[in-house]
């Protein structure tokens, strides 16, 4: 081999990496997903250890014009972190110390990597979390939180990760190191801050996390009311918000949810029962005290067949282990599923719920909802056989009918899964040209060369600058 | 049609132009970021409340209307924006601004009470940013963006933001005693203000829980909160506030676990070098090319 | 380049359509954990072995990959759709060893000493001797083999205690001790003779299926009657389990129903243990994932030792420790790495001593200086000393 054969992208990489980047093919499909439906095939694969290796990484991907898409664990479901455009992947799973813990500014610096319940429970001995916990929490990596201004049952109480992340560092797309925000509580100039939280990986990569740490209450009361009838628990929700009451979690399951669950965790859940709803009550406890009357009363006069009260931790883990295991569980009713995450007024509830059940029946299809029902976020979940002929189809056109109809009722695309490449094509039946052309505008200021991420988040048309728009892959499913 | 519209519309129209333009809210923070261009065309942004269901927890309305007419019709539902402002102040400059009240402690900063906006670009087209319910992750987060961006990307024409229950029982409280110290010993306190030697502290929620905490603070009750400073701000990493003693000589009240302080005397803030100064740049240079909104205003 | 070469992994279609990639193994997996690599997860595997089976070839680096998971199937208790990932992965190995290089002779021949009680003796005898004379190496780090052991006597005929291979002919004193806590409850202990030998559990975790399908077999000769057999080994106790599945005849199943690890069987009977005040400080106890996460009835140690001391959890929701069988010495680095993990649970937990059902575990976590012991070894010590004082 000649020595002056010119240098690919892999060879410089591999330069500055060495053994952690690959591109073996079968590694690379492993890269190719995230939760999501979608897939695509990367370049390579890299799994930098700092910031100036993320920075070294972005700058070759530069000087070669290949586009880069950070990954933390793989968990999204919205195809964020899919792979278009031949592009190297990021990964940030290496990167996963917890910096620093200050309590006495109530904040935690870390890196990307670290994952968002390992870092509740390094808390936990000083007595605060990170309060913002996707169901995938176990799993799910505080970059991914960041880039998807990722929520949880607990938002609903705490905000989500904008409302809980103070600063970040992030290597630009121009691969120059920057501090968005600070720890102080007015930094400087434009909240880029809060700009970047939520862009998908399209303005940079997180290399540092400053979160804000959230006591834990002293009182918590987990509360499972059955209901015989989906509406009747739908009511009960907005029921409980007009009494004054914001529980920490307000959580709903339907029958073919419960079932599912049940199988995986043994906790009791009353599988005859149309939907239950899991709420959970925190603060001080004359609070939760008075909360759990109300809600005792709110389940009498909307016909809740039993109100249970957790007695103790283990049996609270329980419950929430059950909650926040659903998607994963899918597999017990059908092998594959695609779900979206509108988000629509808790008034609208109970007939955005019907419409989800009536498309499901339409193409025969199995849904199952599992959601956030204190801030109306659905997670409307088609089960389905990948196996099955002509299926996508359908499950396709079910999907659009969600939509449609979490729209029509004032609703939004994504509460907190965000738009990715899965829902890009949407986005166009909540903002006009002119809206998402504006979005477009600023992340250009970031992003001039259209190398971060790209294809994801706005869809094609209104960017200016999507050069990759003919490289969608095969077998992705937009 | 949607109430409310004609009047988003209407003044989206009257930004429309290429000479400058500024908008003017209550005048209650008129000063911050610097005087505007005397040549500059005021306009107000529109006034009223255009829909508010309580039990969505949000309110839409005219970036123009005051937060004392917001803080009334929410009031009447035991709601309310705990975004401490004056009652004249418009909620359009409130966010514009992007000042937080003093139960940030508690509340959180008031830029995250925005759940959906309207905003006049500077050729006078209507961009939405956000969305109307109270989570929502469609898009980029433009909402943020323009929240203490002091007008200088877009004018705020109608916004929707979330509001919350009244607590059941408030209660100030004050004395002397380590304010650092009673932060630890409270579950999140509304506010926990210090100005040296004497500490002020706001417990709000269920009467039980009130009277509770009460004692743990061993202060006593008093009406309200001391008369902030207004002459100078400072914005400190929460802990850096214990040295504020032998730091400044003049009148200051801090706001404790936020790091804010309220200052009797103008600073001459150190202009840092930010990092992130050419993509600021180039955002303000994306959205205003002209420069004519806002013009004298500086946000960096 | 490594060659590609036809292989059929044979695995059941809806099992590997059964997973969603929701990733929520992946915390759950001990070599994920280490390298925080896809190829290192479950969910990865499962794809990769859904690559091989769509094209029917292979090559060393899918190997490779199969061949770093440590079965210690912790994915299996944490995946919510109950994906069989131990049984693909059986599978997937038995086939790369039949169809492939994957286990070469020497390999196979290590196994096979394990199913020859007397090679065994002697060669562990042989160690002993060399270990003395500082003749092994320590980076083989093996544990201490005592030079010569008491033969273990039959008590009565209600229960039978399964002996297996390397414990017996290695860690003889944990059985006695198990034996005498069995006898504390007033049953008479049944033993069986030297043709009962190995499990074959390492030989399904190796691929070699056949060769632990002739093992199970003659264990099963060993054990005749319908007595309960009660085992103390975590690991020996899921393969006997299993053989109902393994060899798919009825007289396996019924074999398999009598089969308990010993803590199952004494939870049942704790009102017959002897009661004693102790004072001793609590241990922590460390979950075999042959116990927590394939027989599932790790909650049984617990019941037994609170009987006579408190126990302390760890908070690592029951991460495997890296030994793995013969994993430890087959990926000694690995192993270490996911060794560190527990060691720093254990140190965060508070506790000195631990307690730990599973020899392989005993001994991998020995190595790293953890003071840990059977949990009978140390009921035993505390029944003891509750008897001399009387």
């Amino acid at each position: 081999m000649s020595s002056k054969r010119k240098k690919t992208i892999f060879d410089e990489l591999k330069a500055l990496l060495g053994s952690r980047v690959r591109a073996d093919d079968m590694e690379l499909q492993l890269y190719g997903k995230d939760s999501s439906v979608l897939s695509g095939v990367p370049s390579t694969v890299c799994f930098p250890l700092d910031a100036e290796e993320v920075q070294g990484i972005v700058n070759i991907c530069n000087r070669f014009q290949r586009p880069f898409i950070a990954r933390g664990s793989g968990t999204g479901l919205a195809g964020g972190a899919v792979p278009v455009g031949n592009p190297v992947i990021i990964s940030t799973a290496k990167m996963n110390k917890i910096l620093d813990i200050d309590l006495e500014d109530r904040i935690a610096w870390v890196e990307p990597g670290v994952l968002n319940l390992d870092l509740s429970k390094a808390l936990k001995e000083f007595g605060f979390h990170f309060a913002p916990d996707p169901s995938s929490q176990q799993v799910c990596s505080i970059g991914g939180n960041v880039a998807n201004n990722s929520g949880g049952p607990h938002c609903l109480a705490y905000g989500v990760t904008t409302s809980h992340v103070l600063a970040a560092e992030v290597v630009l797309p121009n691969a120059e190191i920057v501090t968005l925000g600070g720890i102080d509580p007015e930094p400087t100039g434009y909240d880029l801050r809060g700009l970047f939280i939520g862009s998908e990986g399209t303005m940079g990569i997180a290399t540092k996390i400053a979160v804000r740490l959230t006591p834990n209450p002293p009182d918590v009361r987990t509360l499972l009311l059955d209901f015989a009838d989906v509406s009747d628990g739908a009511l009960a929700v907005s029921a409980i918000i007009n009494a004054g009451i914001i529980p920490a979690a307000l959580e709903m399951m339907d029958h073919n949810a419960i079932g599912m669950i049940e199988a995986f965790v043994h906790a009791g859940y009353p599988v005859e029962a149309a939907a239950v709803l899991l709420v959970e009550l925190d603060g001080l406890s004359g609070a939760v005290e008075a909360a759990v009357e109300t809600i005792k009363d709110v389940a009498k006069i909307h016909n809740a067949g039993s109100v249970r009260i957790a007695k103790d931790e283990t049996e609270r883990a329980l419950l929430w282990k059950g909650r926040k295991n659903a998607f994963g569980a899918v597999a017990r009713i059908k092998p594959d599923y695609y779900l979206h995450d509108t988000v629509v007024p808790r008034s609208k509830l109970v007939e955005v719920l019907n419409q989800v059940y009536q498309a499901a029946d339409k193409y025969d299809l199995i849904a199952i909802n599992v959601f956030h029902a204190g801030d109306g976020n659905l997670h409307p979940i088609l089960a389905y056989d990948a196996r099955e002929p002509g299926i996508l189809e359908r499950v396709h056109s079910a999907g659009d009918a969600i939509i449609k109809a979490s729209m029509d009722a004032g609703g939004v695309l994504s509460g907190e899964h965000g738009i990715g490449l899965e829902k890009r094509d949407f986005m166009h039946l909540l903002f006009s040209a002119h809206d998402m052309f504006t979005q477009d505008l600023i992340r250009e200021a970031f992003d001039p060369q259209g190398l971060a991420n790209p294809l994801k988040i706005l869809p094609s048309g209104s960017r200016c600058s999507d050069s990759f728009k003919q490289h969608v892959p095969e077998g992705v499913w937009v | 049609m949607n109430l409310g519209t004609t009047e988003r519309q209407e003044f989206a129209a009257s930004v429309a132009g290429t000479d400058l333009v500024t908008v003017v809210g209550g005048k209650t923070q008129w000063g911050v970021g610097g005087a505007i261009d005397p040549n500059a065309r005021p306009i107000s942004a529109p006034v009223g409340i255009y829909d508010y269901t309580p039990s969505e927890m949000t309110l839409r309305c005219g970036a123009g209307t005051t937060i004392g007419d917001i803080q009334n019709k929410l009031g009447e539902h035991n709601q309310m924006l705990p975004v401490d402002a004056k009652d004249e102040s418009t909620i359009g400059g409130v966010l514009a601004v992007g000042r937080s009240g003093i139960r940030r402690l508690r509340y959180g900063a008031v830029r995250d009470y925005l759940l959906e906006s309207w905003h006049a670009d500077h050729e006078g087209k209507l961009v939405k940013s956000g969305g109307p319910t109270i989570k929502n992750v469609s898009g980029y987060d433009l909402c943020r963006l323009l929240v203490g961006s002091l007008g200088t990307l877009g004018f705020l024409a109608e916004v929707t933001v979330r509001s919350l229950p009244i607590p059941r029982c408030s209660q100030w409280m004050t004395g002397v005693c380590d304010p650092f110290e009673l932060q630890s010993n409270l579950y999140r306190p509304s506010s926990i203000l210090w100005n040296g030697i004497q500490v002020w502290v706001l417990l709000e929620g269920h009467p039980a829980d009130v009277a509770r905490e009460a004692e743990v603070t061993g202060l006593s009750e008093c009406s309200g909160p001391p008369a902030l400073p207004f002459a100078g701000r400072l914005s400190l990493r929460p802990k850096l506030l214990r040295e504020l003693p032998q730091l400044y000589k003049q009148d200051w009240v801090a706001e404790i676990g936020v790091g804010l302080v309220h200052l009797s005397l103008p600073i001459n803030n150190d202009q840092n070098s930010l990092s992130t100064m050419t993509v600021m740049r180039d955002i303000k240079k994306r959205l205003d090319p002209t420069g004519r909104l806002n013009p004298g205003r500086e946000v960096f | 380049m490594s060659k590609n070469f036809k292989v059929s992994l044979g695995i059941d279609e809806d099992a590997l359509a059964s997973c969603v990639s929701c990733g929520l193994c992946l915390p759950h997996c001990p070599t994920y954990r280490v390298t925080q690599e896809e190829t290192a997860s479950p969910r990865g595997r499962i794809a990769l072995m859904r690559q091989v089976e769509a094209a029917g070839v292979a090559d060393d680096t899918f190997i490779s990959f199969m061949d770093a998971c440590i079965q210690c199937r912790g994915c299996e208790t944490a995946c919510p759709s109950g994906v069989p990932f131990g049984p693909m992965m059986e599978t997937t190995r038995e086939a790369l060893a039949d169809q492939t290089s994957y286990q070469p002779r020497y390999r196979r021949l290590g196994y096979s000493v394990l199913g020859m009680p007397r090679l065994l003796a002697l060669g562990s005898r042989l160690i002993a001797v060399l270990q003395r004379l500082r003749l092994i190496p320590s980076r083989l780090a093996l544990p201490r083999i005592p030079l010569r052991q008491t033969k273990l006597k039959a008590s009565g005929d209600d229960v039978w205690l399964f002996t297996g291979c390397i414990m017996d002919a290695w860690m003889r004193d944990t059985h006695a001790a198990v034996k005498r806590v069995v006898e504390s409850t007033g049953a008479g202990v049944r033993l069986p003779g030297n043709e009962a030998g190995c499990c074959g559990a390492l030989h399904v975790h190796a691929g070699l299926t056949l060769k632990a399908k002739k093992l199970a077999n003659k264990v099963i000769e060993a054990f005749p009657g319908t007595n309960p057999i009660l085992v103390d080994s975590a690991g020996c106790g899921a393969q006997l389990k299993d053989y109902g599945h393994l060899l798919g005849t009825t007289k396996a199943a019924a074999f398999s129903s009598r089969v308990f690890d010993v803590h199952e069987w004494l939870a049942e009977n704790l009102d017959k243990l002897p009661k004693i005040n102790s004072d001793e400080p609590p241990v922590i106890v460390q979950d075999p994932c042959h116990l927590r996460h394939v027989q599932r009835s790790h909650e049984a140690v617990r019941l037994v030792m609170n009987q006579y001391i408190g126990t302390i959890e760890l908070d690592d929701d029951g991460l495997c420790c890296g030994a793995g069988g013969a994993y430890s010495s087959l990926h000694p680095e690995t192993a270490a790495e996911v060794r560190t993990r527990k060691l720093e649970s254990i140190n965060r937990s508070g506790g000195t001593n631990v307690v730990s059902a599973n020899p392989g575990c005993m001994l991998h976590l020995q190595q790293a200086g953890v003071s840990i012991q059977h949990p009978l070894e140390l009921v035993d010590s505390i029944i003891a000393r509750a008897m001399k004082r009387e």
